[in-house]
Formats: C-alpha cells, sequence, structure tokens
C-alpha cells in the first residue's frame, strides 16, 4: 500500500520533468532547431594550422590553388568547405526530414538528413562539392557526418590548411549558444591522404534577425570577358611606394 | 484503491505524453517535404510537349508575348522541338549552357517553372525552402512578412515569395521579377504578381502547383496552368530505399552542360 503512492509520485515526478522538458522545447529558440539566419563576424573563427602528411607538397597545394582559381573563374559550384565561410549570412532551416543549409553566393544548398542513419552507398552516389551528409541530434548538439567529396570540383581549400579529396570524412558539431544567439559549429577533417592528425576548428555564427533578406545570388558570366581578365591575370608588382622627405 | 491510483496515473501519463514529445520546427501543413520530380500525366512524349500543352495566355490588346512562342520559361541553348522520343529513350533531356546571362541557374528562377530536374522542399514553421538539382534555391516566407516596398528591391529571377498553409496546400504570392517570358506566350514585369498553389494528393505522392499569373496591364484575364509531379523514385542503397538530392554537376568551361534525366514511369491519365 505504502509502495504505490511512492511509485505514483515517481511517476508524477518524471511526467513533471517531461513537462518542463516539452515546455523547453516549445520555447521560441527550442535546443533542437538551428534554424535561422547566421553570419560569420570577424572575431567568429579559431583555426589551427592544419598537421598535414609530408606527402602534401608545396607542389600539390599550389596545383591545389590553381584548380580552386578554375572553380572561381568558371562559376562552378564551390561546395564545402568554402560555402560555410563564402562571406555572406547562412539561411539554416530544420524539416522533418532534412535541414537545408542555403549559402546566399553558391547556388547548391547543403542537405543533412536526418532520416537516415548511413550514407548512400558509394556504387550509387556521384562525389559531389557538398558530399551526402548524415545529422542526428546528440542531446543538443547535431552531428553532421559527411564523405562523397568530389577530389577536384569547387574550391577544395580547407581553413588552416589542407584540401579535400575523395578520402575525406569531415564530422560537424552544431550546438546553440547564449540562448541561441550565437551557433557553434565544430569542423573536424579527417583524411589519410592529406592530414597527420584529425583537423579542427571552430566557426561562431551570429544570429540575425528573423526578418532578415537574404541577397539573391549575384550573377556569374563566365563568359565575361572583363570579368576573366581580372581573375586571370596576375598583376605587375608595384613600384614601392616613395616618400618625399620634406626639406629642412 | 491502490489499483485506482495506478490507473489514473497511468490514464495521466497517457494523456500528458503526447504534450512531451520533442517538437519539430515544421510548419503546420507541412507534407510537402522530400524530393520531387516533374511526370507528363498527359502523355505528350516530348520535353517541348510539356510546355507546349500550357494554355496560351489571353494579353490585352498591344501586348506581345515574350519568347514568342508558348511555354518557354527555360535558358538559352534549348535545342528546337524533336517530337517525342523513341520508345526507351528517356524523353526529359536537358541540354544548355551551365550559367548564362543574369546569373543562368541560379537565383531560384528555374523553380518558377521548374524543368526535368528534381526538385526538393524542407518545411520549416517559418520559411519553406524550395531549392531545385540544376542549382538555384527559393525562399518562401510563412512569418507573415509582406514584401519589400519595390523601390527597396532589385527585381530578381525568383521573385520575393511569402506564403501561407490552406489545410495542406501551400499557398504562395510572388512578385518583384525581372522581366522575362512566361510559359504559354505570357511575359512578366516586376509589377506583375504570381499565384502559386502547391497541392497535395490524398496520400502525398503527387503534387499539382497551380500557376496563377495575374497583371492588369499585361493579361485580360489571370493566366492559369498546371505542372505535375510525382515523389522522386526511391533507390536502393545499403539494402534501405532512400532517395536524395542530386547535385548536378555544371561546368562552364566545358561550356555546355549535358543532362540526361530519365523521369519516374509516367502515369498517363488519358
Amino acid at each position: 500500500m505504502k509502495r504505490i503512492p511512492a511509485f505514483a509520485f515517481a511517476v508524477l515526478a518524471l511526467l513533471a520533468d517531461a513537462t518542463a522538458l516539452g515546455r523547453a522545447t516549445q520555447d521560441p529558440q527550442p535546443a533542437r532547431d538551428i534554424s535561422g539566419f547566421w553570419e560569420l563576424n570577424f572575431d567568429s573563427r579559431r583555426v589551427p594550422r592544419a598537421n598535414l602528411l609530408p606527402s602534401v607538397t608545396r607542389g600539390r597545394l599550389d596545383a591545389r590553388l590553381k584548380s580552386d582559381a578554375y572553380a572561381i573563374r568558371w562559376c562552378n559550384l564551390l561546395g564545402v568547405p568554402f560555402i560555410m565561410d563564402s562571406g555572406r549570412p547562412l539561411d539554416i532551416r530544420q524539416g522533418t526530414t532534412a535541414i537545408m543549409v542555403v549559402p546566399e553566393n553558391s547556388s547548391a544548398p547543403r542537405y543533412f538528413y536526418l532520416n537516415r542513419s548511413a550514407h548512400i552507398s558509394d556504387d550509387i552516389f556521384d562525389p559531389s562539392t557538398n558530399g551526402d551528409s548524415i545529422a542526428r541530434w546528440e542531446s543538443d548538439t547535431l552531428v553532421v557526418d559527411t564523405t562523397g567529396f568530389h577530389g577536384e570540383h569547387g574550391i577544395t581549400a580547407i581553413p588552416g590548411g589542407g584540401f579535400r579529396t575523395e578520402k575525406s570524412r569531415l564530422v560537424e558539431r552544431y550546438r546553440l549558444m547564449k540562448d541561441g544567439a550565437v551557433l557553434s559549429v565544430t569542423f573536424t577533417w579527417t583524411d589519410p591522404t592529406v592530414f597527420r592528425t584529425p583537423h579542427w576548428y571552430e566557426f561562431r555564427y551570429y544570429r540575425l534577425p528573423s526578418t532578415y533578406e537574404p541577397r539573391q545570388w549575384l550573377p556569374c558570366d563566365p563568359f565575361d570577358e572583363e570579368r576573366a581578365k581580372f581573375l586571370e591575370t596576375t598583376p605587375k608588382p608595384g613600384r614601392p611606394a616613395t616618400r618625399t622627405v620634406p626639406k629642412e | 484503491m491502490g489499483a485506482r491510483m495506478v490507473s489514473a496515473v497511468v490514464v495521466l501519463a497517457c494523456v500528458i505524453a503526447p504534450a512531451v514529445r520533442t517538437q519539430t520546427p515544421a510548419a503546420p501543413g507541412a507534407r510537402l517535404e522530400g524530393d520531387w520530380v516533374r511526370i507528363d500525366p498527359d502523355g505528350v512524349g516530348s520535353f517541348d510537349g510539356l510546355s507546349g500543352v500550357v494554355p496560351a495566355a489571353e494579353l490585352l490588346p498591344g501586348v506581345t508575348g515574350a519568347g514568342g512562342g508558348r511555354g518557354d520559361g527555360r535558358g538559352r541553348g534549348v535545342p528546337q522541338s524533336t517530337g517525342p522520343n523513341p520508345e526507351g529513350v528517356p524523353y526529359i533531356v536537358v541540354t544548355q549552357p551551365c550559367s548564362g546571362f543574369g546569373g543562368g541557374r541560379g537565383n531560384g528562377g528555374l523553380l518558377i517553372n521548374p524543368d526535368s530536374g528534381g526538385v526538393h522542399f524542407v518545411e520549416h514553421k517559418d520559411e519553406v525552402i524550395f531549392a531545385g538539382e540544376r542549382g538555384g534555391v527559393r525562399h518562401i516566407y510563412l512569418d507573415r512578412r509582406g514584401h519589400p516596398d519595390s523601390s527597396q528591391r532589385t527585381p530578381t529571377p525568383a521573385g520575393h515569395s511569402i506564403g501561407r498553409y490552406d489545410g495542406s496546400t501551400l499557398i504562395v504570392e510572388t512578385t518583384g521579377f525581372t522581366p522575362g517570358a512566361v510559359p504559354g506566350g505570357g511575359v512578366r514585369t516586376p509589377e506583375t504578381r504570381l499565384v502559386e498553389r502547391f497541392e497535395l494528393s490524398a496520400d502525398s505522392r503527387r503534387l499539382t502547383i497551380v500557376y496563377t499569373w495575374q497583371d492588369p496591364k499585361i493579361y485580360q484575364k489571370p493566366h492559369v496552368y498546371r505542372l505535375y509531379f510525382e515523389r522522386a523514385p526511391a533507390v536502393t542503397s545499403n539494402g534501405a530505399l532512400v532517395s536524395y538530392a542530386l547535385e548536378e554537376w555544371c561546368d562552364a568551361g566545358d561550356p555546355i552542360e549535358k543532362q540526361s534525366i530519365v523521369p519516374p514511369k509516367q502515369t498517363i491519365r488519358k
């Protein structure tokens, strides 16, 4: 007889906790919704230098720089990681099956699939600049795992050094901070052909007002000769500035 | 007494339990979310045919239709009609420059009248993202904002869209377009208003987009037509059926992008 009220209290206590949790999730910025407009500020980046393998020579890095310049020159899809720091805000929207990350200056958004726990099989997935991303919540942190990158298309340079290849794997952890005003994203790259140790860095995005209007992608015309000339011509070294010393 | 208390607790638990499930940020009428591909319910058998079934716009006297033809909402370099393809040959084929003037695939302009590339929706309570595999994104705001003043906004190929749900139907109003062609021989200007109704079938497998173009300076009466879609076909991956967005590679240095997209088996309604 005594145990029944105790049991009842225990259940009710659990329900009270659960109800409080329910209220929390109904808040305007629920912990498990990273939707919003987000931008990086000058103090948003913590990027240590990557620990690269000896096989990542200056020659390989220079070749990558050239390939990245080609992608810009020809208005190609730019892909990850570039679009996470493209100079314009991101629009992130969380649905029931996927989360979409929409940059303002590249036409291909990222999809984080919430409705599957395995990557698309290699034999049917064509490597792409954004790769294949699957996501799951671990407490208040969204963990996104991405593979299936294209090794050459788009901008392959990774902040801190190195570049993505078809063997790259990226794990991102998204977590809201400061009552949803800040979104912390840690990026961890592993690649047995590029990095000696996993390469980690963090960006902190600031939330923009909900009334923000994303600017639509500016036209990119690969056949604009003036633009091509601007991008492809190496400037001649300028003469050092001369300073006229006033005569006494 | 004890049994009754236990029963009461169990009943209470059943009542409260649904309220404590994690809230999803989805829009209230959300069922549109997922992957879609355009279909050919009229059995016209060619991409040009798909556009050809759009009824002719009734323009005011003196208004000239852009593009001079019916149903041409596509980019430069689209080949002339070749008629229905032979049996077994995918008849929805896209061939066009990768990135034309005005941003080409960018800006979501292709999503006003989607072609054969797959399209995808993510529904959030404040915004629906409408994205296309051949590039571009449309932002459809559900947060009750209005259209920006036309003097404050540069017209774009996708315009500015605000939406609301009527049951499971998403109703979207768009204005602020760059001047251009409308399927059926119509035209549009930054003042032209487009209302789209994204109507789902009862089983959520079929999507009909009803387009209504309105502009008292252009049309004698609202210009209405429909495009039809089905859920994108799933593929088997690691033993599971999945559907996902393809990232169409586009290399302007090529310089002609060629894609051949095999649509799902077409259901002819005739």
